[in-house]
């Protein structure tokens, strides 16, 4: 799976695009421990007391894995694409 | 509008215009096309007349035909003026001689000084390879103004039933107060596909309400200087009521559901906007 980030959550990782081991079959949430796991900068962006802040965005393909999936628990499938930002900041 | 640039290195004399003859007579097969020649040298915006005794006044001159051809010459006109101009009615600009556009350039000549935005290299105007270029264009940001913008929803086929158009003008503010650290430029980044999906299905949310019959929406990204332009919305509707409401929530929501990220440069610091507010 890879992950894509943006704005300052891409400077805490160091980089745009991060392939992560999580295979199809396990969730979002194991792709998002496997994104965080070895890089504590970001993790200490994104979670607050182990869990990830509610003004972060997760999609999956476009779509917010929180309103519009099953949360975290949500299933990986092929091909997935998986994005996570901070709040949107146009205009 | 999509915007090329054309520049040379240490290339033969016409091999600017044969590479511009070349990407223009391309481009005419898909739609109307503007040309801007940038030429530092040219110092003198007046015509020339048939009695060189006479200095005609004037600081814009349009030589009108019958049938809707001119020449023009003036005064006061940047690149970027000129695009504006073309944006109305164009499909696509060539600029051929500006070094920092910051739209996709072809490089004629060899050289490792390249401009950022250079999206081809080429020996010679004959290696050009005119369909990848078509292709480029197609996945470029558009220039778009807000007159574009009106113009496109005044072209709409429910133009005859809309009696009202509603805009929305975002751009860059210098200084929140007066003793504000001046903003040099924002940066805008973009989540790729994703946040053009949503600008379209915005645009068409909009556009299902009772008598809203276009709407338009456009964000530039990368780097938008002080006092440049930002965020467009144009609404075409009935009446004023349902265009002021419509135009309100197209910013609103575009603000809260587009997937963009914008960091504040100013006179004396750089940060994230999300992270100030």
């Amino acid at each position: 799976m890879e992950w894509k980030l943006f704005a300052d959550l891409a400077e805490h990782a160091g980089d745009r695009h991060v392939a992560v081991d999580a295979e199809p079959g396990e969730t979002v949430g194991d792709a998002l421990d496997d994104l965080l796991a070895d890089r504590p900068a970001l993790a200490d962006r994104v979670l607050e007391d182990g869990e990830l802040r509610s003004q972060i965005n997760v999609l999956r393909n476009g779509k917010d894995v929180r309103s519009q999936e099953d949360g975290l628990e949500t299933e990986l499938e092929d091909g997935d694409e998986l994005a996570l930002f901070p709040p949107v900041s146009g205009g | 509008m999509k915007v090329l640039g054309i520049c040379g290195r240490d290339v033969a004399d016409d091999a600017l215009e044969r590479t511009a003859d070349r990407i223009v007579d391309r481009l005419s097969r898909e739609g109307r096309v503007g040309v801007i020649w940038y030429d530092a040298t040219i110092a003198d915006g007046t015509p020339e007349l048939r009695d060189p005794s006479i200095t005609p006044g004037g600081d814009v001159t349009y030589d009108l035909g019958a049938d809707g051809d001119w020449t023009a010459t003036g005064t006061d006109l940047s690149v970027s003026d000129a695009l504006d101009t073309f944006a109305g009615d164009c499909a696509y600009a060539v600029v051929v001689g500006v070094e920092s556009l910051r739209y996709p350039t072809v490089l004629v000549g060899e050289s490792d000084d390249r401009p950022r935005s250079t999206v081809a290299t080429v020996p010679t105007p004959a290696d050009l390879d005119l369909e990848a270029i078509v292709e480029t264009l197609e996945d470029a940001e558009p220039h778009e103004t807000l007159e574009s913008l009106v113009a496109r929803v005044k072209r709409s086929p429910d133009a005859d039933r809309a009696g009202a158009i509603a805009t929305f003008t975002g751009r860059v503010r210098a200084k929140d107060s007066t003793d504000d650290a001046r903003t040099e430029y924002l940066e805008f980044e973009k989540y790729e596909g994703v946040a053009d999906e949503r600008l379209e299905s915005l645009r068409t949310d909009l556009e299902d309400r009772d008598g809203v019959y276009a709407v338009e929406l456009f964000h530039r990204t990368g780097v938008v200087r002080d006092g440049e332009d930002i965020v467009f919305v144009v609404v075409l509707a009935g009446h004023r009521g349902e265009a002021f409401r419509t135009v309100e929530d197209g910013i609103d929501r575009l603000k809260d559901e587009v997937p963009l990220f914008k960091k504040e440069v100013t006179v004396d610091d750089e940060f994230w906007v999300h992270e100030r507010a």
